[in-house]
């Protein structure tokens, strides 16, 4: 029997042994100089900065380069970056924007006000961040140093902070932007930024080399002199070069799962699941309103029912994922609440609840549904195909269609052509816009990927979203949010079928990685090897 | 030969328009449009925004238009813009072109090489001992995936031994002068060239045995060895020479093919090469990438084709005369 006293010091060992940085290590003084190889478990991007976003690859080459107004730890505090402080006016409708003197651009500029103003009004708004920013109404320079943003709404103080630490919210610079096309302009395969590493050289199909950036306002840093991120296409090909000492570091699940074991294994190698609470990865499973048997909320509830999460977790993620107890993954832990309707697996139950809903087995199956699941990872290409075998055993007929990536978009978010569908969703910390949008009215928006696409349209729930984007008060926030992720748990217009984890493998003697919560968008000015 | 390579010429403005029209065609027939994946890998959700991509990719035209416009671009030689690389597509395939050419040549040397030379043996030697365990070599590294057979090639050589490089063209950030730099490349190209010329070996050993067993059986050959040549003359000078139509013809075809690169061995050994170029262009529906690769492969087949005639004119003037 566990004594009361045992369990204390074990929990509380646990405790702190999650909140140490990994790998684990006492915080010696970081070392200068030294080549870091770092990839990720994807390809090259298609130009080093995309202004709209252009998902994960660009997104890692251009934060090097490219800093944010701030940064969110691990810790999930706010952390300054060019921006000393953020703080709202009393009233919620206007911020002010202390920015950090002496920061340069990589072409000896200085950083000013007017470059925020720039940003928040030609970039932000209008490309990157159209939807969350859809209240900002104005920005402009006090002084050099401050700028002052105003909105026609109330905005919480952690939605705008999450924007501008956020994936949208990279400072491009004015002098090279300003009146120029955005999206083409020739600095986006050469950005000029302020961050701790400088372009050198881009080789198409093979790598890109950075360079120390001699001016960075962080003086001291950054501790490496050179970054090299290269890409290989196939994930054993990484674990070889991992192997033949030639990649210090790889995120975002680089290698082979079996092989994670294996380096670690050689004690020259660590893994972490650390750096990744601001983007988490979700498999979605969503159900079409527009389509007669799925619209049925009964049918929804018991076609979850038969569907096994352990098994997905566990055989097609290789346990890499772990069954989502709803919409909004258990790793964010400011809002997630597991507080909401279980489908446990179960196809007795299921069987049970068709037979109720008014489905009974005529012959064989019940009736016929259309499942697509999007080609675009392996495993959902596993997923899809388990689904039919989970939803034959209820009897139900399954159409399946795994098509690659331009069709399944398609078919899924332009033609809403399908009963089912799966698809991933990759989200930060904060609900607003990327989580809501997948339920509210105004997300559904024909062609646009990654929104509203099975027609869900509650005026309760769209009511909810909208005090969510506009409460203050950090505690009704997180009410909200419950309440939000329960309505969603119990319509399933969509929910999250598993948690799909990240893994970062790098050197044991890679020092102070991962300790930020999206670490593959941070600018490792704070990475250091230790040789 | 003039008039023929003039003809051979003449062909490639048809070929090149069909080429454009037919992939056209399909790549617009395909589901998901250029703009669908553009705007859900930069999660751009925003309509205003989607619209503006819209504009700026020139599909809010018609798709005749935008056809017609491509080929008038072509017949100017402005193989049009690449939005996702965001370079001219002229830019983006002369980045990609000098890796492909180099590996393709080097893995066809090999091919050609081994191939042709294993080949005499076996048919010179034929239902020895010799003879088996060239047909067992060359059944494996035919049968055997190139994919597989470069890893194991990666992970005796570049693991275990660290004698080579696991991947890429050139060592980053070390400037070696030109020689240097030609050394370098070799030593990264060994592998993948090594795994695809195997592959490539496997066949030409099999046609240029086939085709030598085939000519020794000749009246010419008989004739020959009755004059009292030696038996390496008769092979050298009379089958050898004769047998090698077929290899030829298969040379051909494969240096058509130079343009296409590997997509297995690039991935294997990420080699900057044109095939996963052309494969992320199929995928994104970035038609203008894809079609400038096709049309400059188009050229180049009938370069090709157009050496394999000339080729066959000097090994056998019968040719000529017909």
């Amino acid at each position: 029997m566990i004594s009361r006293r045992d369990f204390l010091t074990t929990t509380a060992g646990f405790a702190l042994a999650s909140s140490l940085p990994l790998p684990a290590l006492a915080q010696a003084t970081p070392k200068r100089g030294g080549t870091l190889t770092g990839t990720w478990g994807g390809f090259e991007p298609q130009a080093l900065f995309v202004p709209p976003g252009g998902g994960s690859s660009p997104y890692f080459t251009s934060t090097k380069i490219l800093e944010r107004l701030l940064r969110l730890d691990g810790a999930l505090n706010f952390q300054p970056v060019l921006a000393l402080e953020v703080t709202p006016a009393a009233d919620f409708k206007s911020y002010i924007v202390k920015l950090r003197p002496n920061v340069t651009w990589h072409d000896g500029k200085p950083f000013t006000a007017d470059d925020v103003v720039f940003n928040a009004l030609s970039y932000w708004k209008p490309v990157s961040a159209g939807l969350a920013l859809k209240a900002l109404t104005g920005a402009e320079a006090v002084d050099p140093l401050t700028v002052k943003l105003t909105f026609n709404t109330t905005v919480p103080e952690f939605f705008l902070k999450s924007v501008l630490a956020g994936k949208s919210g990279l400072v491009i610079p004015k002098h090279i932007y300003d009146g120029k096309e955005l999206l083409t302009n020739p600095a986006n395969n050469a950005p000029i930024g302020t961050g701790p590493f400088k372009v050198k050289e881009w080789v198409r199909g093979s790598h890109v080399e950075m360079t120390r950036n001699e001016a960075y306002w962080d003086a001291g840093r950054p501790y490496i002199d050179r970054l090299v991120i290269r890409w290989w296409r196939d994930p054993a090909s990484r674990s070889a070069a991992f192997e033949a000492g030639q990649l210090d570091i790889g995120c975002f699940n680089p290698i082979p799962v079996p092989d994670i074991k294996r380096l670690e294994a050689t004690k020259k190698f660590v893994s972490t699941t650390k750096g990744y609470e601001n983007s988490a990865w979700v498999a979605t499973v969503e159900f079409n309103s527009r389509r007669d048997i799925v619209k049925n909320v009964a049918v929804r509830q018991a076609l979850m029912h038969a569907i096994d999460r352990e098994f997905i977790g566990d055989t097609i993620f290789f346990g890499l994922a772990t069954p989502s107890t709803g919409f909004i993954p258990a790793s964010n832990t400011l809002f997630y609440t597991k507080d909401v309707e279980q489908y446990p697996f179960d196809p007795k139950l299921a069987a049970k609840k068709l037979d109720a809903a008014g489905f009974p087995l005529k012959g064989k199956s019940r009736f016929k549904l259309s499942v697509v699941s999007a080609g675009w990872f392996e495993e959902n290409v596993k997923m899809g195909q388990y689904l039919k075998q989970a939803l034959e055993d209820v009897g139900v007929e399954v159409d399946l269609a795994i098509p690659d990536r331009a069709t399944s978009l398609k078919r899924i978010y332009s033609d809403y052509e399908y009963d089912i569908a799966i698809s991933n969703n990759s989200g930060p910390i904060e609900l607003v816009p990327n989580w809501t949008q997948f339920v509210t009215t105004d997300g559904i928006v024909k062609g646009a990927a990654f929104r509203n696409a099975n027609g869900n349209s509650d005026p309760k729930l769209d009511a909810l979203v909208e005090q969510l984007t506009t409460q203050t008060d950090p505690a009704k926030r997180k009410a909200l949010a419950v309440e939000f992720q329960q309505g969603v748990a119990k319509a399933l217009p969509i929910t999250s079928l598993v948690d799909i984890g990240s893994v970062t493998i790098a050197r044991a003697d890679v020092r102070d990685h991962s300790q930020d919560a999206d670490f593959m968008g941070e600018s490792w000015s704070r990475v250091w090897l230790d040789r | 030969m003039r008039r023929i390579l003039l003809r051979r010429f003449a062909q490639i403005i048809p070929l090149i328009l069909g080429v454009i029209v037919l992939n056209f065609a399909l790549i617009q027939m395909s589901p998901g449009s250029f703009l669908d994946v553009m705007t859900a890998e930069q999660q751009v959700s925003d309509p205003a925004m989607i619209e503006r991509m819209r504009v700026l990719y020139g599909m809010d035209k018609p798709v005749i238009i935008q056809l017609l416009k491509y080929i008038w671009s072509v017949l100017t030689l402005d193989f049009g813009y690449s939005y996702r690389q965001n370079e001219t597509v002229l830019a983006v395939i002369m980045q990609a072109l000098p890796a492909t050419v180099i590996l393709m040549l080097a893995s066809i040397a090999i091919a050609l090489l081994v191939g042709v030379l294993a080949g005499v043996v076996a048919a010179v030697k034929v239902n020895t001992l010799w003879d088996n365990l060239i047909s067992v070599g060359a059944v494996f590294f035919f049968a055997a995936p190139t994919f597989w057979l470069g890893i194991m090639l990666m992970i005796v050589f570049s693991v275990r031994l660290g004698w080579l490089p696991v991947g890429g063209m050139r060592d980053i950030g070390v400037d070696h002068g030109v020689i240097g730099i030609a050394l370098d490349v070799m030593r990264h190209l060994a592998l993948p060239a090594l795994s695809l010329g195997l592959f490539y070996a496997a066949m030409y050993t099999r046609v240029m045995r086939a085709s030598m067993l085939e000519v020794f059986r000749h009246d010419f050959v008989r004739t020959a060895r009755a004059k009292g040549l030696s038996g390496a003359q008769v092979v050298v000078r009379h089958v050898f020479r004769n047998a090698l139509l077929p290899v030829v013809t298969l040379l051909g075809l494969q240096l058509g093919t130079v343009l296409g690169g590997s997509v297995v061995i690039e991935t294997v050994f990420s080699w900057p090469d044109i095939g996963s170029l052309m494969l992320d262009s199929v995928m994104s529906r970035n038609y203008p990438v894809v079609l400038g690769v096709l049309v400059l492969s188009s050229l180049i087949v009938a370069v090709a084709n157009a050496l394999v005639d000339i080729a066959y004119f000097r090994l056998d003037p019968r040719i000529r005369a017909r």
